[in-house]
């Protein structure tokens, strides 16, 4: 199938389409400072987004030299994030954001767009509990821990409470290990930002080393302020919440879509990937991976990759370009990263033991597609250290279509890394192909 | 006042419902949506108020629309009357109003783009040539009407 298929109906009406500049090879833009074209504004931005077709059976994953991977579980509706327990047990948040309301001709396009890459079928809104008992990688008993939440994405246990970031608020629940469901009401820690537009509404969350503060990632409510710049407030940022009161602070801003909150083991340094802006041109701007500075800004809205200005956003703020941090590591553009984790324990082989697994859901303003795979990068002393490299590809087949598509990940007990593949419905277990590695005490972020 | 003669021929209009031309029945939809692109333009360039852009892309799509619809029923008139070719304010109009369409469609991607410079400067500049060229084929357009009587109705009192 050709993927005019997916082009716009208004594309073929117009000659308007020709797209602009030529894209450069991706790979150029992966790593510290990236080559940044000039910017280009659309009259018809390229729209491709894979037709999400899910995984046919037998069908996995292509891993990398000296890997395997085997479905952990199949079957789930919208798996987006994931959280390895003390025990074992690995918690699967299946959610789906809210339905936009039309505020312009454009998303009427705009979302029957999106709708052709998401798979059909209600979205879970739960946390489902997957238990591998007998350890051979596949989950017999799966259990609803949590039902009923509103779009949940990040999840963090703390001592014997489980944190949950619903789009709208952080809940937190008693938790006993073994247990297989909370039937608790919960309570609320803090609110974050919703509301009726809820652009980007998937929250991140993690927990400092100490367990002291949570930190909330609260991604934009528009791509570039379009929805007015009163939208915005306390988006685009890094919440840092205090784990005994719920009092938040800004912790970071201008990141305009963070996910993947998560400290670096070595530094204790706090760690996310960001989506950048789109609408600039098939190479702008990169998302990247970057370590979050206490206090800092990273730009969005007014400026990208440090301080080039997006003449988009008015009112100007020289004031606050002039501040913007540049980000440490590019992923190239329009990848949509979701998911990170650091690699840790010894279930994989020794070249992924000291980096970064990034899980990249795929492009749709670009042509070529970009990103649906899951890379590794190397970190030296905390910082990264060499060229990404793909670990899990195949999501998408022949005909571009999406089977699957990776968003959360995580490291299992024993080293194994996860991945949550929102299109196809599965989590799938990456591993060692040579002998079952020994199993580790479990790692999780505590 | 005389009384006109029967057999004298106005130029006919094709596209009509019981002797009521339809082109002119439509065209004030995309008129009024245009101008007021133009005027919400406006609005957004002085106040950066996201409102008044999304005012715009919503009065440009509605326009476009209305104005496929009238522009058919123009062309229609244009071709089934060779006596309205014949006019010279009538290819004027053709012309202009194919213009009008054109930039409009252009426009309106240009309108899809986020934020502000989805107006601010072309959205702005298309949207203010449209109303001069508005402008221009409505005069004409009046032309072809009240001094050539396209579509009046023969036998009418005038």
């Amino acid at each position: 199938m050709s993927r005019k298929r997916y082009l716009l109906a208004a594309a073929a009406l117009l000659p308007l389409s020709a797209c602009g500049p030529d894209p450069i090879d991706p790979q150029t833009q992966v790593g510290p400072n990236p080559p940044l074209p000039d910017l280009h504004q659309y009259l018809l931005p390229p729209m491709h987004v894979s037709r999400s077709v899910g995984w046919k059976d037998g069908e996995v994953p292509q891993v990398a030299a000296g890997l395997q991977v085997k479905a952990l579980a199949t079957g789930l509706k919208g798996p987006r994030s994931l959280l390895v327990l003390p025990n074992g047990d690995v918690l699967v948040a299946e959610s789906g954001g809210p339905t936009p309301p039309i505020n312009r001709p454009k998303e009427i396009v705009m979302g029957w767009l999106e709708s052709l890459s998401h798979p059909a079928g209600e979205a879970g809104q739960r946390i489902t509990l997957l238990r591998d008992t007998d350890g051979d990688g596949v989950a017999e008993t799966r259990t609803v821990l949590l039902d009923k939440q509103n779009a949940p994405f990040g999840m963090v246990l703390v001592d014997d409470a489980l944190y949950v970031a619903n789009t709208d608020a952080v809940m937190r629940f008693p938790y006993t290990a073994g247990t297989t469901q909370i039937t608790e009401p919960g309570v609320k820690l803090t609110e974050l930002p919703a509301g009726r537009i809820n652009h980007h509404w998937t929250k991140s969350l993690t927990a400092s080393p100490d367990g002291t503060k949570l930190y909330a990632g609260v991604g934009s409510n528009s791509n570039i302020t379009e929805n007015g710049i009163d939208e915005e407030k306390d988006r685009a940022a890094i919440w840092e919440i205090d784990r005994a009161t719920g009092a938040h602070r800004l912790y970071a801003t201008g990141l305009r879509n963070p996910n993947g909150l998560t400290f670096e083991p070595q530094t204790k340094t706090l760690w996310c990937v960001v989506n950048e802006r789109d609408e600039l041109g098939p190479d702008l701007v990169p998302d990247y991976m970057t370590s979050v500075k206490d206090g800092g800004f990273y730009g969005w809205p007014y400026s990208y990759w440090g301080s080039h200005l997006d003449p988009r956003v008015m009112p100007q703020r020289p004031d606050l370009v002039a501040q913007a941090i540049m980000p440490d590591y590019a992923l190239s553009s329009h990848v949509a990263p979701l998911g990170m984790a650091f690699a840790t324990g010894t279930g994989l082989p020794q070249a992924y033991r000291s980096g970064a697994f990034v899980g990249e859901h795929g492009s749709w303003n670009r042509e070529p597609l970009n990103g649906y795979k899951v890379v590794y990068v190397p970190f030296e002393n905390g910082k990264p250290a060499g060229k990404a490299q793909d670990v899990v590809t195949g999501f998408l087949n022949a005909d571009k279509q999406a089977r699957g598509r990776p968003v959360g990940l995580a490291i299992d007990g024993q080293g194994a890394l996860l991945i949550a593949d929102d299109a196809g419905g599965a989590v799938w277990r990456v591993t060692g192909s040579g002998a079952r590695s020994e199993a580790q005490p479990p790692a999780i972020v505590r | 006042m005389t009384r006109m003669r029967v057999s004298e021929n106005f130029p006919r209009s094709t596209a009509s419902i019981a002797g009521h031309p339809i082109h002119p029945m439509l065209v004030p939809i995309p008129i009024v949506c245009f101008v007021g692109t133009f005027v919400t333009d406006i609005a957004y360039w002085a106040t950066a108020n996201m409102q008044w852009a999304n005012f715009s892309a919503w009065l440009l799509s509605i326009g476009l629309i209305a104005s496929v619809f009238a522009g058919l029923a123009g062309v229609i008139d244009f071709l089934g009357s060779r006596s309205i070719r014949r006019l010279r304010p009538a290819w004027i109009h053709a012309v202009g109003n194919v213009l009008v369409l054109a930039l409009s469609i252009v426009n309106v991607f240009v309108h899809s783009r986020d934020a502000y410079t989805s107006v601010v400067p072309t959205g702005l500049a298309l949207s203010g040539t449209v109303v001069v060229l508005l402008l221009v084929t409505g005069w004409s357009g009046a032309d072809l009407i009240h001094r050539h009587r396209v579509g009046v109705r023969p036998g009418t009192r005038a």
